[in-house]
């Protein structure tokens, strides 16, 4: 049964307004005690963890689990190739960059900023797919992210250019020493980000217009006969994916102090589809997983030089050949536990 | 009279180039319907090969083409290990993006262990320069603008006029009807690849062996291949070949007027431009598999 087909059958039941409840659905509620039970172990982390190298991969952690879950509403709920979502992070990291150093705004300020030009950036790559489909997409969207990445490469006197920008202005807690506490201090901002991010996440794919997207990408002709917009929920999706995205680009620019041109660049938007794939398409906590698994495999093979980014590429091989569903698929199929209503599209 | 030489000659070059480093990516887009993103990669590795069998010391009329044949056998490999597997899922588009993402990161890599980063060259295809209508150019880059259209009018012969080439044409139209009628479509797809890597090897010769070399080599021509196919239209061989010359006046006229680093933003435009306009490209008639 599609999603379209229960989406059809959910509306005879459910109340007007009220988001369908499908069945072999998790209970938010259960849904909710899980999510906090995790996210609680992880506020644990940095007590364990007390050096500051530990905290600074999990921090990645963080920022590549936003990006990655965010790029899977768009990419495994709406079914929209969008392959400029890393443009999106990188005009956050643009934007709180420009904005702190070079109009002096206030870095908290700026972040929140950094999640708004995200949003706009996206409506406006979004406006010219809306007429596409599948590979187009793709290409539209991987266009999109060049431009953006040459318009700022060539107005270096703002950016910096090829040489990026140093010594941004970073984010403040009252008078708590950002630089000595050991990163106790962006651990858990990235973690906030992080948790802020999944619950909208989640609570957007469980709500009405979360369904309505995975209709469209289950059965267009279908949905729109029932009367969803494909124009405003693709407009819709993207920039809902976008905000966490920049604001994620905004605290990795901080943290880092520094932007550089290469955060559009294949490397990393390879790695982060990787997660995205690899996770799971569809279920939110697969990428989110899949940036854990994959950094810290990345970081524990630190020694092996230009080995290390040839075991990743066979592991995501293997895992792509062996798992179609991704890491939350087997995970999902060895406990059982998850309903087969999160079972990703295939 | 120099500024139309320059862009006369900069657009016939830089749109062999693209013609070449395009028409592989073509080739497996329209008959197997993925695109090879570790198209870059092979050119890399074609060149690195030629670069090896001369360093043995086979000359270069030995040394080239046997590096064409092994990547043509790398090509086949490649689509049997992570191509081939993955047919007949769903998202299989999306799937072969990373699948190929992937191994082109492998090769990447590898090249980087076994050749190491410094930058190296092959030896040009004929030595020397030539002034013609005021410019400077080298033999290298007039054997390039020659030989490219040779081999694409070849590639078209094969494909229109050989029972084989129309198999893979049959092949890219109808999967289903092709193998009713009895085509090997398996040993099909493996021609298409094998053939799309020999040409991507050959692009990477070209490229060798006026520009130094090093193993992210592949980057840059795989972006420029790839708004090629889309400037062209998806679902044909010819018309990426005239994007590919069409893409090479614009840049060299953008370069001129505008200069270097406006030239990709406006290309860049152009292309989105161009696809909000007429999404299925613009050397396209009617519908492609790409629409589905």
């Amino acid at each position: 049964m599609s999603a379209a087909e229960l989406t059809d059958a959910q509306d005879r039941r459910a109340p007007a307004g009220a988001a369908p409840v499908g069945p072999g659905r998790l209970p938010w509620r259960r849904e909710a005690v899980a999510m906090l039970v995790g996210f609680a172990v992880l506020a644990l982390l940095p007590f364990v963890f007390t050096d500051s190298y530990s905290r600074h991969v999990l921090i990645m952690v963080f920022i590549y689990a936003v990006v990655a879950s965010n790029w899977d509403l768009s990419l495994g709920y709406g079914g929209v190739f969008n392959f400029g979502h890393i443009a999106l992070f990188g005009i956050g990291v643009y934007a709180y960059s420009l904005l702190t150093k070079l109009a002096g705004m206030d870095p908290w300020i700026a972040m929140a900023a950094g999640g708004v030009s995200a949003v706009v950036a996206a409506v406006a790559v979004t406006i010219p797919i809306l007429r596409l489909k599948g590979i187009y997409i793709i290409l539209v969207t991987f266009g999109f992210a060049q431009l953006v990445m040459q318009v700022i490469i060539s107005q270096s006197e703002y950016t910096g250019g090829t040489q990026g920008l140093v010594r941004i202005p970073t984010l403040y807690v009252f008078d708590h020493n950002m630089v000595r506490d050991a990163k106790f201090a962006y651990f858990y901002i990235a973690l906030g980000l992080l948790v802020l991010s999944t619950v909208f996440l989640r609570a957007f794919v469980r709500s009405r217009a979360g369904i309505s997207i995975v209709a469209l990408r289950d059965n267009e002709e279908y949905a729109v006969s029932r009367g969803i917009s494909l124009v405003r929920q693709r407009l819709i999706t993207l920039a809902a994916s976008a905000f966490f995205t920049g604001v994620a680009g905004a605290f990795y620019a901080a943290y880092q102090r520094n932007a550089s041109v290469e955060v559009f660049g294949m490397s990393l938007a390879t790695i982060i589809l990787s997660m995205v794939l690899l996770g799971g398409t569809g279920t939110i906590y697969g990428a989110i997983i899949a940036a854990f698994v994959l950094t810290v495999f990345s970081e524990a093979m630190a020694d092996f030089g230009a080995w290390r980014p040839m075991i990743t590429a066979v592991l995501i091989l293997v895992v792509m050949l062996a798992y179609p569903g991704g890491i939350f698929g087997m995970l999902k199929s060895a406990t059982g536990v998850f309903s087969r209503r999160w079972s990703p599209p295939s | 009279m120099n500024t139309a030489a320059d862009i006369l000659f900069g657009g016939l070059f830089q749109g062999s180039l693209y013609a070449m480093m395009a028409v592989g990516l073509a080739l497996v887009w329209t008959t197997i319907g993925v695109f090879n993103f570790s198209h870059g990669v092979f050119m890399m590795l074609g060149a690195y090969l030629a670069w090896q069998f001369v360093a043995w010391g086979l000359p270069a009329y030995v040394a080239f083409p046997l590096a064409v044949a092994v990547m043509a056998g790398a090509g086949w490999l490649l689509q049997a290990t992570v191509v081939r597997p993955l047919i007949g899922r769903a998202n299989l588009v999306l799937v072969v993006v990373i699948t190929t993402l992937a191994a082109g990161s492998l090769i990447e890599n590898g090249a980087l262990v076994v050749w190491g980063p410094r930058s190296k060259q092959v030896p040009p295809l004929l030595e020397g320069n030539i002034a013609l209508g005021g410019i400077g150019v080298s033999l290298h880059q007039i054997a390039i603008i020659v030989i490219t259209p040779i081999i694409l009018a070849a590639l078209w012969f094969f494909l229109t006029r050989t029972r084989l080439g129309l198999a893979l044409r049959a092949v890219a139209q109808n999967e289903d009807a092709s193998r009713l009628v009895g085509l090997n479509v398996t040993m099909l797809y493996a021609l298409a690849f094998g053939i799309a890597a020999a040409l991507a090897a050959l692009a990477g010769i070209f490229l060798g062996g006026y520009r130094f070399m090093t193993p992210v080599m592949g980057a840059d021509p795989l972006l420029k291949a790839l708004i090629v196919v889309v400037f062209g239209g998806i679902s044909s061989i010819s018309g990426p070949i005239f994007a590919a010359y069409v893409i090479g006046f614009f840049e060299a006229i953008c370069s001129y007027y505008f200069g270097l680093y406006w030239t990709p933003a406006l290309l860049f435009a152009a292309l989105i431009l161009t696809l909000m306009v007429k999404p299925e490209g613009l050397f396209t008639s009617g519908r492609s598999r790409g629409l589905a």
